[in-house]
């Protein structure tokens, strides 16, 4: 009697792979998504890079009263620029982010030692310049404890007395984690993609199989109706995991080419290893995707209102992920027994490099295909029952 | 042979069907006439065993149609009353669906499809996709898929509804010629003209009972009427629903 299944299932192979319309969309949508979100990345770490590194036009007022500070901005990637007529005008009107005007006494103040009052002009409210506020107050503050450091040695006093606290920062991410933290939407797009890659399909033989007639003659052949179920599944599955497989690689492919060293300093690797334990986390979601999707569909009047209702609930299994970018959740075996939460925390952790627990593995696997196979169990009832002639 | 016995069938307040009962030898044409909604097609959706009778059975070749489904699977044919086709496998594609699900394999199925497709004059379009078949063309591929088991009793709902002058004498014949190789065949039709025409045994329904049941002479007779579609119309008590 197996081999009903592997017929039924051949034939909506076949069958669905000849549409394809529908075949080409899902392909090409599975490739661009994550194309599309490493291009949002390019141009989010360009912005970022640019205003931290690349070499800063500042416009200086009164530049000749301080040749050692401007010497000084020139060696740490500060290219003094034409001063505007009217600094204040020039920074309301927007056309630079930061004016620095050093006043004609500051030659005399330097010299003898007083604090030498620069003037830094800026519009606090404008936050897109707080990046190049910040670089170039830090470099003034810099170049204040290297002149007063100097002017301690040269009277023979250590410049460490000055320091009462040695802060030591410990930062704890890991290189990959911080810039995981861009990437914390692929496990919403996974999840999306489980629950979209086989949409088509599932509604086409369930509910469109209805539609179009052809459900009433099949029935009526010698086959235990949970072969013709678990065959419409498999060809579901097949084609979801498909899906799974091409976005993964395309995300692999994208991360390879996305110059992301040169933006956030470090490699972000997907080795081969991690992409198929992502993998392999993903498929039990398959299963459960595609029985609720059965189960949903087959009682659906038509086909139309089978894919209205799953592409709304395609949002929301992988909304919980896509906090998870901004509010950290601990990994713990009860958040694994929540089918696609538990998946997404997991694929969270191995994009970040982190090792997984095997118990919290297991406790996922385990919870998400043990719900999808009570709902293989339900689209099997409802198969057998007389309404699914009708609908309902 | 099928036989039905009492069959009662309701859906939530509605009866569809109310003790309906009527044997159909082998080598025999048995005619259900009846209008539209008189339960013609929930009879047949019991024999063909998508539905279970609420009270009464129904067998065929002996085999109850609920507790021996599979094997009545086996021995029927039905075209059934939505004959929808998968529009893009060709009509030789999916007929060979059918004959698989039946078992069939290899050279012995290919003859099969093979014969059907001669029988019914497909030869033309047996390798198109069904998209776009014409409603004579569609109907052919539906009887040849549910008939490539080569099933000894056949059940046909509405199998000339939609058909042309020409397509409706040649889809009589065929059914004469299923008669003729000793097969069981029963079919439903709201036409009156055509019953006559082809059938051994008549079972008149209406508003989900038996009105009149019998060979075409027993029917005149019982009814008092020379004319058998007069016997036909004083056997449901109205012309309404029905074509000459």
């Amino acid at each position: 009697m197996r081999n009903k299944i592997w017929i039924v299932f051949q034939k909506e192979l076949v069958d669905n792979l000849r549409d394809r319309r529908t075949i080409t969309s899902a392909l090409f949508s599975a490739v661009f998504t994550p194309m599309l979100l490493m291009g949002v990345f390019v141009v989010l770490g360009q912005t970022t890079a640019d205003r931290a590194e690349r070499l800063l036009t500042l416009p200086v007022s009164g530049a000749e009263n301080a040749p050692a500070l401007i010497q000084f901005l020139r060696q740490n990637n500060v290219q003094p620029g034409p001063p505007p007529v009217d600094p204040q005008a020039d920074v309301r009107a927007g056309n630079n982010d930061v004016v620095l005007v050093i006043p004609p006494g500051f030659a005399e103040d330097f010299s003898a030692g007083r604090p030498a009052t620069v003037q830094l002009v800026f519009d606090d409210s404008r936050t897109a310049a707080g990046v190049t506020v910040r670089r170039v107050r830090g470099l003034l503050d810099g170049y204040s404890r290297q002149i007063g450091a100097l002017r301690l040695l040269a009277r023979g006093i250590s410049p460490a007395v000055t320091t009462a606290l040695a802060i030591e920062e410990v930062d704890i991410s890991t290189p990959q984690s911080q810039a995981a933290s861009f990437l914390n939407i692929t496990p919403y797009i996974l999840v999306l993609v489980v629950f979209t890659g086989g949409l088509s399909i599932i509604t086409d033989i369930t509910a469109g199989e209805r539609e179009r007639g052809s459900l009433e003659p099949l029935l009526i052949n010698p086959v235990p109706r949970r072969d013709f179920v678990l065959a419409k599944l498999w060809v579901t599955m097949a084609f979801t995991a498909t899906m799974v497989t091409v976005t993964l690689a395309a995300l692999a492919l994208a991360l390879n080419l996305a110059p992301f060293e040169k933006y956030f300093g470090v490699r972000i690797s997907l080795n081969l290893a991690s992409l198929v334990a992502i993998w392999l986390i993903t498929v039990p979601m398959v299963v459960f995707a595609a029985a609720l999707q059965m189960v949903i569909s087959v009682r659906s009047r038509s086909v139309k209102e089978a894919q209205t209702i799953l592409s709304l609930m395609a949002i929301f299994p992988g909304l919980p992920g896509l906090f998870l970018a901004f509010v950290p959740v601990k990994s713990t075996p009860a958040a694994m027994l929540i089918p696609t939460f538990g998946q997404q925390l997991l694929i969270n952790q191995l994009m970040r490099g982190e090792a997984v627990a095997p118990l919290h593995v297991a406790a996922s696997v385990l919870a998400t295909l043990g719900l999808g196979a009570a709902l293989v169990l339900v689209a099997i009832r409802l198969y057998q029952r007389e309404q699914v002639l009708f609908g309902r | 042979m099928i036989t039905a016995s009492h069959l009662h069938k309701s859906f939530g307040k509605v009866t569809a069907i109310d003790d309906v009962s009527f044997d159909a030898p082998d080598g025999s044409i048995t005619g259900l006439l009846g209008p539209n909604g008189a339960g013609k097609t929930t009879t047949l959706r019991v024999l063909y065993t998508l539905l279970k009778p609420e009270r009464g059975r129904a067998s065929v070749d002996g085999f109850d149609t609920v507790t021996a489904a599979p094997e009545v699977q086996r021995r029927i044919g039905a075209l059934a009353d939505s004959h929808g086709l998968y529009t893009r496998l060709t009509a030789r594609e999916n007929i060979r669906y059918y004959g698989r699900l039946h078992g069939q394999q290899g050279g012995a199925l290919e003859a099969n499809i093979e014969a059907q497709i001669k029988l019914l004059d497909m030869q033309d379009f047996a390798d198109r996709m069904t998209e776009g078949f014409s409603q004579g063309q569609r109907l052919k591929v539906a009887i040849a898929r549910a008939l490539v088991h080569r099933p000894g009793n056949i059940l046909l709902d509405e199998p000339t509804n939609g058909l042309d002058v020409m397509s409706t004498r040649a889809m009589r014949a065929f059914i004469r010629r299923l008669r003729d190789e000793g097969k069981c065949v029963v079919f439903s039709s709201h036409v009156m003209q055509e019953v006559s025409a082809l059938c051994d045994t008549i079972v008149v329904i209406a508003r989900g009972r038996v009105a009149a049941g019998g060979t075409p002479d027993e029917l005149r007779r019982t009814t008092g009427q020379a004319n058998l579609e007069d016997a036909f119309v004083a056997a449901i008590g109205s012309e309404e629903g029905l074509m000459l």
